[in-house]
């Protein structure tokens, strides 16, 4: 075995800060209390940096069982992107209280240890071993709420997470059972046997279910609205950004791999369905901001799919596209989430108290305004872009009622999302105090918004290197 | 390389609107000044263009192509013919007026200039372009700012109207997307580039009727078409002055510009089998909208009514498939838009002041304002088609054809006429004359300064009334092109 430690960066560095962030536990909390945000915000910008350095580094590692390549160094960097958000975002998260501060940014860690492992698997076990990782990281982190909902959204997330494994455990069995083999590259290269057997299909199914877990999905998508809404809102952050796109990074893949079947086409499409209706409807009575955006995950997940059961490279490079455009543009929206929950106090603000957000903050309620209308696939900006050539893709393999369908569950989207803008801009806010954003958040809030309205307008390049990162993968 | 007089009438607007945000909120008299300068650059362009447009060409002029997203066959391509010459002239007639206009609105005017550049760059946009990713782009920013203005600055059930008018208008542009992508993936197609789709894509007669009755719907919805009018007379009513004139005399364009430009042009087959059927619908359109503007008691939703009848007439011209009809369309919806962004700037005057639009409220307005009467006064006058006014030539070409290719529905869209004069003189008559109501002593006319932009939309409106043959020259090449004759 050939171990180049290059190929390896992003992974090594975020093993590395986990353990530094591990050692921290040891001292006392008030030591560490000043220079701990500013270390993670160290870490996070040097995971990114080490991410975009590694970029264009390919190979396999560990018996064949993890692959690099432009993919899945794209996803990192993605997910490293994610990281920093979410790390931005913690300066005081008000629900988690100081004890435990050290504790969240650890599992945060090994939270993106475990996504960007599941990006590079190309092999089953390596697949469960990563998804596990950070699976339970992300239970761990939904349960560090210190008010009165402590665990509820831990309890819920982890028992659906476990049922999910189990299905995805023994769809894996299946596959494994019928192919002889545990790796992604040997079975497709059996594809075209397998293909005829049904029971392969039922495999790919029941695995499929995990990752439509993570992605949200119905059928799998009931812990969203009740995670979103009892974890903290920065973990809320991370896991509608950074654990979506992983999911939709192990998507691509194993679709790549497997192939997409006439029949099993069927079925996602009809998931795909039901994820937008069911989705774009529960929202437009959501009256909790973070339980409507678990709504609306859910019908964006429907969106997602309908590109990816295209099973072109064309709906795969749009797939891979259109997760970073998400990861942008929910990031967008929660930072607004935050920082009126954190002039609130309270981490569960309601629609009714964004009332008056243009007085109180003309940036953010602008900020806002761009990511829901970005959500909901307005030009010029980036979901629109993103959601075009989704939908272009999936229009060119003759799915036209799906795209129709899609279209229009878009306008049904904007109904809620305007419905917050109405709030921000229209009604006369109870609390006038007005939200003074700190330094950073005004970097970042003005970075936000240059990425959503740049990448909407300018998306050629990363266009062209979603396509070639979908080529350079070699498994179509 | 040539001077990009397309783009940068694109252009200006939106680095007006960056300007403004660039604005700190206080300044508020160099904001307003910013939102001027962009549409003054405008209007000067446009008016330049049409001096410099070779009207004996059918083929697109001033063509600006720059590759967007190579893969997707998007490219950044701007043109101009006989069909959007005379619309980006009224795009940048009205916006100037509109600027004007609204130099009394006081409250948050920074977000009010900054929407207003915003939507106008967004109607340009889709004048101007030939690729449909971009048409589709332009359209949807023409649409979104419009929800802000009615929602912040509007009047009357504002919130009602504003969440009705943009989902109807999504809901149209969601067909659009559909059919767009639709003819994108259909074999020789894999572009959104209008003349390569015209030459590559051999569209059959079955996805002709299909696809064409798609495009239809979306664009209708825009266009105001029976029954997909509701949102406009809501939407009219509710929206502040300036976004009245731009929405009545220039959005609603969009859609039967739109008819022309892709759906028409891409889809002749399916445009003539579904063409008497268009012409019911305008029918209802024309007869259904004067009715109830009878009824109306409020003046704006008069005006809002009339422009349902009056888009009805753009219809029918189109619905006519001939070179004559589409003229007609063509002029109407230019003269149309003047005509109803006079009005709206006449009642937003009238609205400030009285602080009533209700017919019964109002009444002998003109001793007390002779100015603004004149002004409403002439505004109706056009409304009903009096000779030497734009809209008096376009109706004339419509019927003409109407009554040669559909002779019952041309008859009894003359006889509707009738009742467009009943309403417009009553409507004068009640609000401008009769008995002086005493509330309203207050009332001052308008100032010069608010005189000039009314006064250019009435110059515009005589002067292509008086001299028709200048805009029916521009527009009769490319229309006879479009229909292949």
């Amino acid at each position: 075995m050939n171990f180049s430690l290059s190929l390896f960066i992003p992974e090594t560095l975020t093993l590395i800060f986990s353990a530094i962030v591990f050692f921290m536990t040891l001292f006392k909390k008030e030591t560490i209390e000043k220079t701990l945000h500013p270390f993670m915000i160290f870490c996070a910008l040097v995971l990114a940096a080490g991410s975009f350095y590694s970029i264009r580094f390919h190979g396999t590692l560990f018996y064949d069982s993890y692959k690099v390549d432009l993919l899945s160094q794209g996803f990192k960097f993605i997910l490293s992107i994610a990281f920093l958000l979410t790390v931005l975002f913690s300066e005081k998260p008000i629900s988690i209280g100081q004890a435990r501060r050290v504790e969240y940014f650890l599992f945060l860690l090994s939270s993106t240890l475990g996504m960007m492992m599941i990006v590079s698997s190309v092999n089953l076990l390596m697949l469960y071993l990563a998804l596990e990782l950070s699976s339970y990281s992300l239970y761990l982190l939904s349960a560090l709420r210190q008010d009165s909902r402590t665990a509820e959204a831990s309890v819920k997330y982890i028992i659906f997470g476990a049922a999910a494994s189990g299905v995805m455990l023994w769809g894996f069995s299946l596959i494994t059972g019928l192919s002889g083999t545990i790796s992604l590259f040997e079975i497709a290269k059996n594809i075209p046997t397998l293909i005829l057997e049904p029971i392969f299909l039922v495999g790919l199914l029941f695995a499929s279910f995990a990752f439509l877990f993570k992605l949200s999905g119905f059928p799998a998508h009931f812990w969203a609205p009740d995670v979103y809404e009892s974890a903290a809102t920065p973990v809320t952050n991370f896991i509608a950004t950074a654990s979506k796109a992983a999911a939709v990074a192990i998507l691509i893949r194993i679709f790549m791999v497997m192939g997409v079947p006439p029949k099993f086409v069927t079925i996602l499409g009809v998931l795909a369905f039901i994820s937008m209706t069911l989705g774009n409807c529960v929202a437009l009575v959501q009256q909790d901001v973070k339980r409507l955006l678990a709504y609306s995950s859910i019908a964006q997940a429907g969106y997602i799919l309908v590109g990816l059961l295209s099973g072109s490279a064309e709906g795969y490079s749009s797939g891979f596209f259109y997760a970073f455009a998400y990861v942008l543009m929910n990031a967008g929206a929660f930072l607004a989430v935050i920082l009126v929950a954190q002039a609130l106090d309270h981490d569960n603000p309601q629609i009714s108290h964004f009332d008056g957000l243009a007085e109180r903050s003309p940036f953010l309620s602008l900020l806002l305004l761009l990511s829901l209308l970005s959500l909901a696939g307005i030009p010029p900006l980036v979901g629109f872009t993103g959601k075009w050539i989704l939908f272009s893709a999936a229009m060119d393999k003759g799915h036209w009622f799906l795209v129709l369908w899609g279209v229009i569950n878009s306008v049904v989207s904007l109904f809620y999302y305007l419905t917050i803008v109405k709030h921000a801009y229209l009604e006369k806010p109870k609390n006038t105090a007005p939200i003074i954003l700190n330094f950073t958040t005004r970097v970042l809030g003005l970075a936000l918004f240059c990425a959503l309205v740049f990448l909407g307008i300018f998306p050629n390049t990363f266009i062209r290197f979603a396509q070639q990162a979908i080529s350079a993968s070699g498994l179509l | 390389m040539t001077f990009p007089i397309l783009s940068s009438i694109l252009l200006a607007p939106v680095i007006g609107l960056f300007a403004i945000l660039l604005t700190p909120r206080k300044y508020e008299t160099l904001i307003r000044l910013i939102g001027l300068v962009a549409a003054a650059i405008t209007l000067v362009l446009s008016i330049r263009l049409c001096f410099l447009f070779n009207a004996q060409d059918p083929a697109f002029q001033f063509v600006e192509n720059i590759e967007w997203i190579k893969s997707y066959g998007i490219n950044y391509s701007n043109a101009v013919d006989g069909l959007n010459i005379s619309m980006i002239l009224l795009t940048s007639i009205v916006i100037f007026c509109g600027v004007l206009v609204s130099w009394t609105i006081t409250f948050r005017v920074k977000d009010f200039f900054a929407n207003m550049l915003f939507l106008v760059s967004g109607v340009f946009g889709v004048f101007m372009t030939t690729n449909l990713f971009f048409f589709f782009l332009f359209y949807e920013i023409a649409v979104i700012p419009m929800y802000l203005l009615i929602v912040i600055w509007g009047s009357t059930n504002k919130q009602y109207a504003a969440m009705k008018l943009t989902l109807y208008l999504l809901l149209g542009s969601a067909l659009m997307f559909a059919g767009f992508l639709y003819m994108y993936s259909l074999p020789g197609g894999h572009t959104f580039d209008l003349v390569a789709l015209k030459q590559n894509v051999s569209f059959s007669p079955e996805i002709q009727k299909i696809l064409f009755l798609g495009l239809f719907l979306g664009f209708g919805v825009l266009a105001a078409c029976f029954p997909f009018h509701v949102w406009s007379p809501d939407g009219h009513v509710a929206a502040p002055t300036a976004a009245s004139m731009l929405h009545a005399g220039v959005l609603m364009k969009l859609g039967a510009y739109g008819i022309l430009r892709v759906a028409v042009y891409l889809l002749p087959q399916g445009a003539h089998y579904w063409a008497p059927t268009i012409a019911v619908l305008s029918l209802c359109n024309i007869v259904y909208g004067a009715m109830v503007a009878t009824q109306q008691k409020d003046l704006k939703f008069i005006i809002g009514y009339s422009s349902v009848s009056h888009m009805g007439i753009v219809l029918l011209g189109i619905a006519t498939m001939t070179p004559i009809g589409f003229n007609g369309a063509i002029f109407q919806m230019f003269s149309h838009g003047l005509m109803t962004a006079l009005f709206f700037a006449c009642v937003g005057w009238i609205y400030d002041g009285c602080h009533t639009r209700m017919l019964d409220e109002l009444g002998g307005l003109s001793k007390k304002a002779p100015v603004i009467s004149t002004f409403f006064i002439i505004a109706g006058l056009c409304g009903l088609g009096l000779p030497g006014m734009g809209s008096f030539v376009a109706e004339l070409l419509v019927t003409i054809a109407a009554v040669s290719t559909y002779p019952i529905i041309g008859i009894i869209s003359i006889l509707a006429l009738l009742i467009t004069a009943y309403y417009v003189l009553s409507a004068v008559q009640k609000a401008f004359y009769g008995p002086f109501n005493h509330h309203h002593e207050h009332f001052t006319d308008i100032n010069f300064f608010q005189f000039i932009p009314r006064a250019i939309l009435v110059g515009c409106l005589i002067f292509f009334g008086v001299f028709p043959q200048i805009f029916i020259q521009w527009i009769s090449v490319s229309t006879r092109a479009l229909l292949g004759v």
